[in-house]
């Protein structure tokens, strides 16, 4: 964004829209420390905001608000097919937060949802809560930051600190945190635990310039993951997703290249590998809110998932697997 | 187009001075006055008639999605954290009555105060006040006028200027005044206009070849003899690659004057153009 877009847009953030049940909780309080110069409004219930008709996603990508919010009913859901479930049984999912600060083009929250603002779900100790139940009966496979880069919010509200809290007394729960921020400082002072997994995407620095606005560069998550595995977190690489672009074969080749130059793949626990898919409804929804190069690419849909044509996914898969096996174990990559 | 609609005359005339507005002369209900792309209608007092007016407005003039509403008049303040003059963007609308809450986008930055306003169908008194009031600041219209405006605009582009007026106390209304203020808040009005103005020219504009395809689509129509199936994948086939390639692909003109004698001449030429699209 140049400084004259951001001279006349309100800042992410001018408006905090609350409801009214949680305006004293501790959560929303220690969130309002850091938002003192936005403007608050009270809500009776976040959907009033979150789900209004006619919102304009792409416009509100340039201003995003925050609204916080008390979550009700279900905390915990089953995992999706597109997503990898490592080889663990009960696989879900949970969202504290939905939506997102970084604004990926690709994204499939900008089809799941109508706004681009930012929920945060405050009443962290009911998951909490909903979970510890949930444990007494079967072990826990969990992706915590499903809907959202909860590490790259962690400034705004610590949730990712507090799920590794969690987890660290808590046996049979295995928690992912998926991110693409750098802001690994913010969890170093916490002990590296066994079974929390610090999940970064990576992607060629051409793609993140092209379609991953706001997000940090590559040599700069390069240097977070280093960091990470240097004080014993457990790290996954996802190379999730792999886009079709110009010139794909030599992008990738390079990246992988640049990747295991700086990261020894022994410290990595393992990899995940995805080229770009999306539900159906979602890419239809995505295409009206947004046009470009990834919205408009013709797909082929198979069970009401579209993705890259049979023959390009194949090519795109086995030139990409066969140059990571160069640097790492077969076992360590899991493809989806 | 921007719509403005208040409530009386005597809001309406420093605006129509400031922006050199005609007074329409066609029948109508309503005072309209128009000029440099702004109507502006004058709706009388209350929730109902401000809807009624900003129904007919849009209507009739055929609001679009980068058109924008405003709502300008005075208000009464409940709490005395406001001044008089004091100009306000609403952030939030309450209908007291049916207690539905609107809320504007506010994208971009402006120098107003915002607050809560609620609207009532009846004068409001401060030794009357309802206990539940949320309202920062209370008037008789923007609720009417927001739940209309938003059925045919996008939310960033429907707004309530409010200017304090009284505190509820019903001072004698004093009409110069009432003009004054509304004069002296023009600048952020105006301001607020243009970073408006900006944000849908500059974040809301088509790739000129995407404004033309319907009218591609309609020639390809009738040149190819096509299904409205088959009308509507083409649509959104050559909106996709328009996208993809930034332009139009060449051999498409070809297809414009191809001579059609048989329904299967005219799929098989659709199946040529769909393999060119899809490259
Ligand atoms: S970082 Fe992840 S959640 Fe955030 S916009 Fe990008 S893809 Fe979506």
């Amino acid at each position: 964004m140049t400084s004259s877009e951001k001279s006349f847009l309100a800042k992410h953030f001018s408006h905090v829209y609350i409801e009214k049940a949680v305006l004293s909780h501790p959560v929303t309080i220690k969130i309002l420390e850091n938002l003192q110069n936005s403007q608050i409004v009270k809500i009776d219930n976040y959907k009033e905001v979150f789900c209004r008709a006619r919102q304009n996603y792409s416009l509100q990508e340039k201003s995003k608000k925050l609204i916080l919010a008390k979550k009700w009913g279900e905390f915990l859901y089953p995992g999706p097919s597109i997503c990898h479930n490592f080889g663990y049984d009960n696989f879900f999912y949970t969202s504290n937060i939905l939506n997102c600060i970084y604004s990926c083009e690709y994204c499939f929250l900008k089809g799941m949802y109508s706004s681009a603002n930012v929920v945060i779900f405050v009443n962290i100790e009911d998951y909490f809560k909903e979970i510890d139940a949930v444990l007494k009966n079967k072990p826990l496979y969990l992706s915590v930051s499903y809907e959202t880069d909860l590490l790259a919010l962690e400034k705004i509200v610590p949730f990712s600190s507090a799920w590794i809290e969690y987890a660290a007394s808590k046996q049979n729960l295995t928690i992912e945190i998926r991110t693409k921020s750098t802001n690994f400082q913010a969890l170093e002072n916490l002990k590296p635990q066994d079974n929390v997994i610090l999940a970064w995407t990576l992607s060629p620095q051409e793609i993140i310039e092209k379609f991953e606005h706001g997000t940090p560069s590559l040599s700069s998550r390069l240097y977070a993951i280093k960091k990470a595995t240097e004080n014993g977190w457990k790290v996954r690489l996802c190379f999730d997703p792999i886009l079709y672009i110009e010139d794909w074969k030599s992008i990738y080749e390079k990246f992988l290249k640049q990747v295991f130059g700086e990261i020894n793949p022994d410290k990595i626990l393992d990899i995940s590998l995805g080229l770009f898919r999306i539900p159906k409804d979602y890419l239809k929804r995505m295409k009206k809110a947004f046009a470009n190069e990834i919205t408009s690419f013709p797909y082929e849909e198979s069970q009401n998932i579209y993705t890259y044509p049979k023959e390009l996914k194949e090519e795109m898969t086995n030139t990409i697997l066969l140059k990571l096996r160069e640097f790492v174990l077969p076992s360590k990559i899991f493809v989806i | 187009m921007i719509y403005i609609v208040t409530a009386f005359h005597v809001e309406a005339k420093p605006l129509i001075e400031h922006f050199d507005l005609k007074k329409l002369y066609e029948p109508s209900k309503f005072q309209i006055f128009s000029g440099n792309d702004i109507l502006l209608i004058e709706s009388k007092e209350g929730i109902v008639k401000s809807s009624i007016a900003t129904t007919f407005a849009m209507t009739k003039f055929g609001a679009g999605s980068k058109d924008i509403a405003l709502n300008i008049g005075i208000c009464g303040a409940v709490e005395n954290a406001f001044s008089k003059g004091d100009i306000i963007l609403c952030n939030k609308i309450i209908n007291h009555h049916s207690k539905k809450a609107f809320y504007p986008d506010i994208l971009i930055q402006h120098s107003m105060k915002e607050a809560t306003l609620e609207s009532f169908m009846h004068p409001v008194k401060k030794e009357s006040l309802p206990v539940e009031i949320e309202g920062d600041i209370v008037d008789m219209e923007s609720a009417g006028f927001f739940e209309a405006a938003s059925i045919f605009l996008p939310l960033h582009n429907v707004h309530c200027i409010k200017i304090v007026y009284d505190f509820l106390d019903f001072e004698k209304i004093n009409l110069v005044e009432i003009q004054n203020l509304i004069k002296q808040s023009i600048p952020h009005i105006e301001s607020l206009i243009n970073s408006l103005l900006k944000l849908n020219l500059e974040f809301c504009s088509n790739a000129p070849e995407i404004d033309n395809i319907p009218l591609l689509v309609n020639k390809l129509k009738n040149s190819l003899h096509l299904t409205a199936y088959m009308t509507n994948e083409l649509e959104s086939l050559l909106k996709d690659y328009i996208i993809r390639h930034k332009k139009l692909p060449d051999s498409i003109f070809e297809f414009f004057e191809v001579q059609i004698n048989s329904k299967k001449e005219g799929k098989n030429y659709f199946d040529k153009l769909r393999k060119i699209l899809l490259s």
